[in-house]
């Protein structure tokens, strides 16, 4: 047996032991016996090989941002990871208006996703009366509103086009859930929605810091 | 894969060592709170053992991106989308395993459907039935190189490995480094068992020749 | 000697119109100053009216440059002791009630490599040319421009802002927008992430970079336009909307086992489909066009 030969069949019969010519080849062969010592020798080394690198500090705030636009985080939590802050953590203190926005927020997105049921089709007729009101502010949308107007009378015009749009949003995709539970792009249309919402909660909350 | 500590055939692997896979009921993440605790609460919704959590294994899960994908933002995007995969799921651990076990296979699940749709170099069938002959061996007949063994240390290796083709990379970072099976790889890659031997074993042969490069580029700079 | 009339009237005339521009820049305070930021630090801005401009600086330190327009507000900047994070925040001073001219502040800052950015605005419009490196912008309603980089990674929100993205290579994009429209010429890089609720959504680009591009929108329209050599696995799918598409695809079946059952969709591959782009609209139109 020559070294070419040899070399061929190395994978085979690392995993099933060779025979009495490949290991006689490797006795007698240097290069050979060289090469089989350097592949153990590098995996050897490779399994003592810890992890070594910590993440950018960036990589949890992408987390922690991202869970808190998904709403599965509460607003206002500075990381422990220490380097970047949310959007609604910038002030060192928060007026009562600020709270008030802040829990209004929390309160809203809570309730709306305790109320969140992949539903059994509901009739054409309640499925136009559930769409009528789409459009319409509930009262902690109005809360909302006003408190906008009375800081910035200009902003008011925005917000308010805004929250019914994200209403609207939030009604369509329910509807598309509710024609096809199975639907998974319905329900990401559905989470899309609620987060348009809270996102306009959520820079109405930073607004109103000092 | 076998190998034996003399000059014979391999037969057995060297031993793994522990690569910190503590028990959960030992590891204290905080003063009072253990890994088991921070899971629980976790699992109920509390950030803050959640990113306890993140601290106790952002590195190992970032290392194995990073040696995966051999790029770092990649491997930023991947650590985040693996914890945030985590968070959603661990409602789902059962504790049928040690929890480091189940995040590190989320982890390498997350790069493996990252690289997939990046279009992951498949692995042929073809080259399972027919050993290749273009990495290596012919070098190697009749001449003497320089031994490799002790004299490369860990921070070469590495960067070899972050040198390597993407497909062999995946493939040596799973079964040299991580520990995984033959097995367990296929399954994961949808490639058969000698596929991914195969590729092992190519990697293998590549790293040495970009480790010996290497030492010989120093040398000469020297 | 008697001065003639004409140059009388030449100096009367001088001297008000030098006291009128005194009179329009009386208000008007530039400071400039550089401040140390370690590499992997945060520089956080917060203000309501006025600009922020942000560039490429040099390493070690932020250069930032402010002008305010009257002294019925104030800047506050604050610095971490490690260097690792920097604050600037404009101050107004309410029991002055300063009319929205008088409390608006324009910021001029220049970004070391390696440094994250948060800027938050009400009206501020948000400029950043050249700045690599992540940027988190919020703005109610300032227009936020974000162009010629590499590597940015971009996280926006808005309520009614315009956002408009120009040549950016290898970028991380992740914009929700609720009203306002996105614009995205040149854009390429691994993450290009956009939602909006009503605001439209349009691209202009190759889509290249073997990158996820996702466009979402409740009843904004969605435009897409690529050349014909871009390389794509494109999905289209709208509820109540339209779809249109004359760009050249081969036709695959949905990655799920049946077809959506409800509303429009198609999906096809261009060349190798190296790029996923997924484009989802619940009301709003979509029409992808070939570039020509």
């Amino acid at each position: 047996m020559n070294c070419q030969q040899f070399q061929e069949v190395l994978p085979y019969i690392i995993e099933h032991g060779g025979n009495e010519e490949e290991e006689g080849h490797l006795r007698t062969c240097p290069a050979c016996a060289e090469l089989v010592r350097d592949l153990k020798y590098i995996a050897d080394q490779a399994k003592l090989m810890l992890p070594m690198y910590d993440p950018n500090p960036r990589v949890w705030s992408g987390i922690e941002h991202a869970l808190h636009r998904e709403g599965l985080i509460q607003e206002g939590r500075t990381s422990r990871q220490g380097h970047i802050t949310t959007f609604a953590t910038q002030a060192r203190s928060w007026t009562p208006l600020g709270w008030g926005m802040a829990l209004a927020s929390l309160v809203v997105f809570t309730v709306v996703l305790i109320n969140y049921r992949p539903q059994l089709p509901k009739t054409e007729l309640a499925a136009q009366n559930s769409t009528a009101t789409a459009n319409q502010l509930n009262s902690e949308d109005q809360r909302l509103i006003s408190q906008v107007a009375q800081q910035s009378p200009e902003a008011q015009p925005a917000y308010e086009a805004g929250l019914r749009e994200a209403n609207a949003y939030i009604e369509d995709a329910q509807q598309a859930v509710t024609r096809d539970p199975d639907d998974e792009q319905a329900h990401e249309q559905l989470l899309q929605a609620y987060q348009q919402k809270e996102t306009l909660y959520q820079m109405a909350a930073v607004r109103s810091l000092p | 894969m076998t190998y034996n500590t003399a000059a014979t055939l391999p037969h057995q692997m060297v031993k793994r060592p522990n690569k910190g896979k503590l028990t959960q009921v030992k590891k204290t993440i905080s003063a009072g709170l253990t890994e088991a605790e921070a899971i629980d609460r976790a699992k109920a919704g509390d950030a803050e053992s959640f990113e306890a959590l993140y601290g106790l294994h952002k590195r190992r899960v970032y290392s194995l991106c990073l040696r995966m994908t051999g790029n770092t933002a990649e491997a930023e995007d991947l650590t985040q989308e693996a914890f945030l995969q985590l968070y959603r799921k661990i409602a789902t651990f059962r504790g049928e395993s040690a929890f480091s076990t189940w995040l590190h296979r989320l982890a390498v699940n997350v790069v493996l459907m990252h690289l997939r749709k990046k279009g992951l170099p498949e692995v042929s069938l073809d080259e399972a039935m027919e050993p290749q002959h273009e990495d290596g061996p012919k070098k190697d007949i009749g001449a003497r190189d320089n031994v490799l063994a002790g004299s490369i240390d860990r921070v070469n290796l590495e960067r070899a490995i972050e040198s390597l083709p993407p497909g062999y990379r995946i493939i040596f970072v799973l079964h040299d480094v991580e520990g995984y099976e033959h097995n367990e790889i296929a399954e994961m890659m949808g490639c058969s068992i000698g596929n991914s031997k195969s590729q092992l074993h190519k990697a293998r042969m590549k790293l040495r020749d970009l480790l010996k490069l290497s030492r010989a580029e120093k040398a000469v700079r020297h | 000697m008697r001065i003639s009339q004409t140059r009388l009237r030449a100096v009367v005339l001088g001297v008000s119109a030098t006291l009128g521009v005194c009179q329009a820049f009386a208000g008007e305070t530039h400071k400039e100053s550089r401040m140390e930021i370690a590499p992997g630090g945060t520089l956080t801005v917060t203000t309501g009216g006025g600009s922020v401009n942000l560039k490429q600086g040099a390493v070690g330190a932020a250069v930032v440059a402010y002008t305010t327009h009257s002294d019925k507000v104030e800047v506050d900047r604050t610095s971490t002791a490690d260097h690792r994070r920097i604050e600037i925040r404009t101050h107004v001073l309410t029991e002055q009630k300063p009319a929205a001219d008088e409390s608006k502040v324009d910021y001029e800052i220049s970004i070391p490599p390696g440094v994250s950015v948060t800027v938050s605005t009400v009206s501020a419009p948000i400029t950043a040319d050249g700045v690599s490196g992540e940027m988190n912008l919020s703005s109610e309603s300032g227009q936020v421009t974000v162009r010629n980089a590499n590597r940015s990674h971009v996280i926006m929100q808005g309520v009614a802002a315009p956002v408009s993205l120009t040549n950016l290579s290898a970028a991380r994009i992740d914009i929700m927008a609720n009203s306002g429209a996105v614009q995205l010429t040149n854009v390429w890089g691994p993450k290009i992430h956009v939602a909006t609720s009503s605001g439209n959504i349009s691209y202009q680009g190759d889509c290249s970079g073997v990158g996820s591009y996702w466009f979402s929108t409740h009843s904004g329209n969605i435009d897409l336009a690529l050349p014909e050599t871009a390389s794509v696995d494109l999905a289209a799918r709208t509820y109540n909307g339209t779809l249109e598409n004359d760009f050249p695809l081969q036709k695959k079946s949905h990655t799920s086992s049946s077809p959506p059952k409800q509303g429009s969709s198609f999906a096809g591959t261009s060349h190798s489909g190296a790029s996923a782009v997924e484009l989802q609209s619940i009301n709003g139109k979509i029409r992808v066009k070939k570039q020509q």
